[in-house]
């Protein structure tokens, strides 16, 4: 009998236990430590099994959750979303806008603005064209941005005439009051906001290559920058990369093939990251790999226009004077 | 009325009161609000009650051992405890007052 009852109490604290399959271990605990212990003081106070006097196991588990003040189970207690115009930062902005217009200055300049609506649809035909040219020489490997008329299909005709019938379609377009709903509506603000953000992008890059043509940056244009000279990577001294090393004895004369490890008995190697035109010429093993930690390496300089080798030379130098020892 | 909406919310407050009137394990306590008069009274609600009391520092506990059956994990109130009852009590006393006031009965003294 007892059997029975232990059976079914076990059973039954398992399923409670399941529900709570969510909470973090230690916190689990805390609540379920007792779950067994009370559940046998229910068994032990009547017949039949416990889900036919405590319900089924899960709502059990639910009633407990609710009582224990905790979450329903899959409800993250996480921050509950809030729509973007509610946010703090839009509330400081509409803040900031209200104060604007307040402002006599800001009132009048508010007030000129949609006399500058006519303008903008102007401009965003124009911007409509360019984004599409640029989109398309993305695309078709076309030349990119060409100002002021911008190309379609390697044709500033063809350019010329879309941007009038974009200028056109804009113009009707603001003239036209947006009806549609908040769709339409979001749709039109996004559309509005990319281009104008292509505008920057546009006189930003004219910028540049204007004084480019000047001769301004094109040798920063041009820099390579090779990949992992970031200073962290190769063989470094206080963060000087360390591209060949030469040994010499206690009279001063180089030592050659030299094999040089670290402490833990790991090859040396060398690298030429920030030096890329330094190419190694290794040695090579009898199995035919490469030999890399023996020293001096012999390396060559390759002029990067002509191809042209030149061995790179040793350093010089002169022992302390003697006798050296050690403490 | 749906009694077990009512009950969501005192519900810390009995137990609180239960426990304080004497020590009292798991089902001990739902027994005893029960012959109380809070029939409809779950048992996992009371569980759960005093397992999140004790978290939250107003109950302690001790474990009583027993011959026959499972050791009894004792709760008593502490300290917090009392204060807490005291001043739930209150809050009590002047929601009932309220309360029989808007419905226009006299209040039976609470026992």
């Amino acid at each position: 009998m007892n059997d029975t009852i232990d059976a079914d109490v076990a059973r039954y604290a398992t399923a409670v236990r399941a529900a709570f399959a969510d909470l973090p271990g230690p916190e689990r605990e805390l609540l379920l430590e007792d779950l067994e212990d009370h559940l046998q003081e229910v068994a032990a106070e009547g017949d039949g099994p416990l889900s036919e006097r405590l319900g089924a196991p899960e709502a059990y588990a639910a009633e407990l959750r609710a009582s224990a003040g905790l979450p329903a189970p899959g409800a993250r207690p996480t921050r509950p979303r809030r729509r973007l115009g509610q946010s703090r930062v839009a509330r400081r902005l509409r803040g900031l806008w209200a104060a604007a217009l307040a402002h006599p200055a800001g009132g009048a300049i508010v007030g000129f603005l949609p006399e500058l609506r006519p303008a903008w649809w102007v401009a965003r035909g124009y911007l409509a064209v360019q984004a599409a040219s640029v989109a398309l020489s993305f695309l078709f490997a076309g030349d990119g941005l060409r100002f002021p008329i911008p190309e379609l299909f390697g044709s500033q005709v063809l350019g010329l005439l879309a941007v009038a019938a974009a200028v056109a379609g804009s113009v009707a377009l603001g003239r036209r009051t947006v009806a549609g709903g908040r769709r339409a509506r979001g749709l039109l603000v996004a559309g509005n906001t990319a281009l104008a953000l292509f505008a920057v992008l546009l006189l930003t890059d004219l910028g540049a290559s204007r004084a480019a043509a000047e001769g301004g940056w094109d040798q920063a244009q041009y820099f390579e920058v090779y990949p992992g000279s970031d200073r962290t990577m190769g063989l470094r001294s206080d963060g000087r990369e360390i591209s060949n090393i030469y040994a010499f004895d206690q009279q001063g004369r180089p030592l050659r093939d030299v094999y040089l490890v670290d402490q833990y008995g790991q090859p040396v190697v060398t690298s030429h990251l920030d030096d890329p035109d330094v190419e190694p010429r290794l040695p090579v093993d009898a199995a035919g790999n490469a030999v890399l930690n023996r020293y001096p390496q012999a390396q060559d300089r390759v002029d990067p226009a002509s191809g042209r080798r030149t061995p790179t030379t040793a350093p010089t130098f002169r022992p302390p004077p003697g006798p050296v020892r050690t403490p | 009325m749906d009694t077990t909406q009512l009950l969501k919310g005192v519900l810390d407050l009995a137990v609180l009161a239960v426990v304080a009137e004497r020590d009292g394990y798991g089902y001990d306590v739902v027994r005893r609000l029960r012959a109380a008069g809070l029939e409809d009274v779950g048992d996992a609600s009371v569980y759960g009650t005093l397992r999140r009391l004790y978290a939250g520092g107003l109950l302690t506990s001790y474990v009583v051992p027993s011959e026959e059956g499972p050791h009894r994990k004792y709760y008593a109130v502490n300290d917090a405890g009392r204060a807490q009852l005291g001043a739930s009590t209150g809050t009590w006393r002047s929601f009932t007052d309220a309360m029989d006031k808007l419905l226009g009965t006299e209040g039976e003294e609470a026992a």
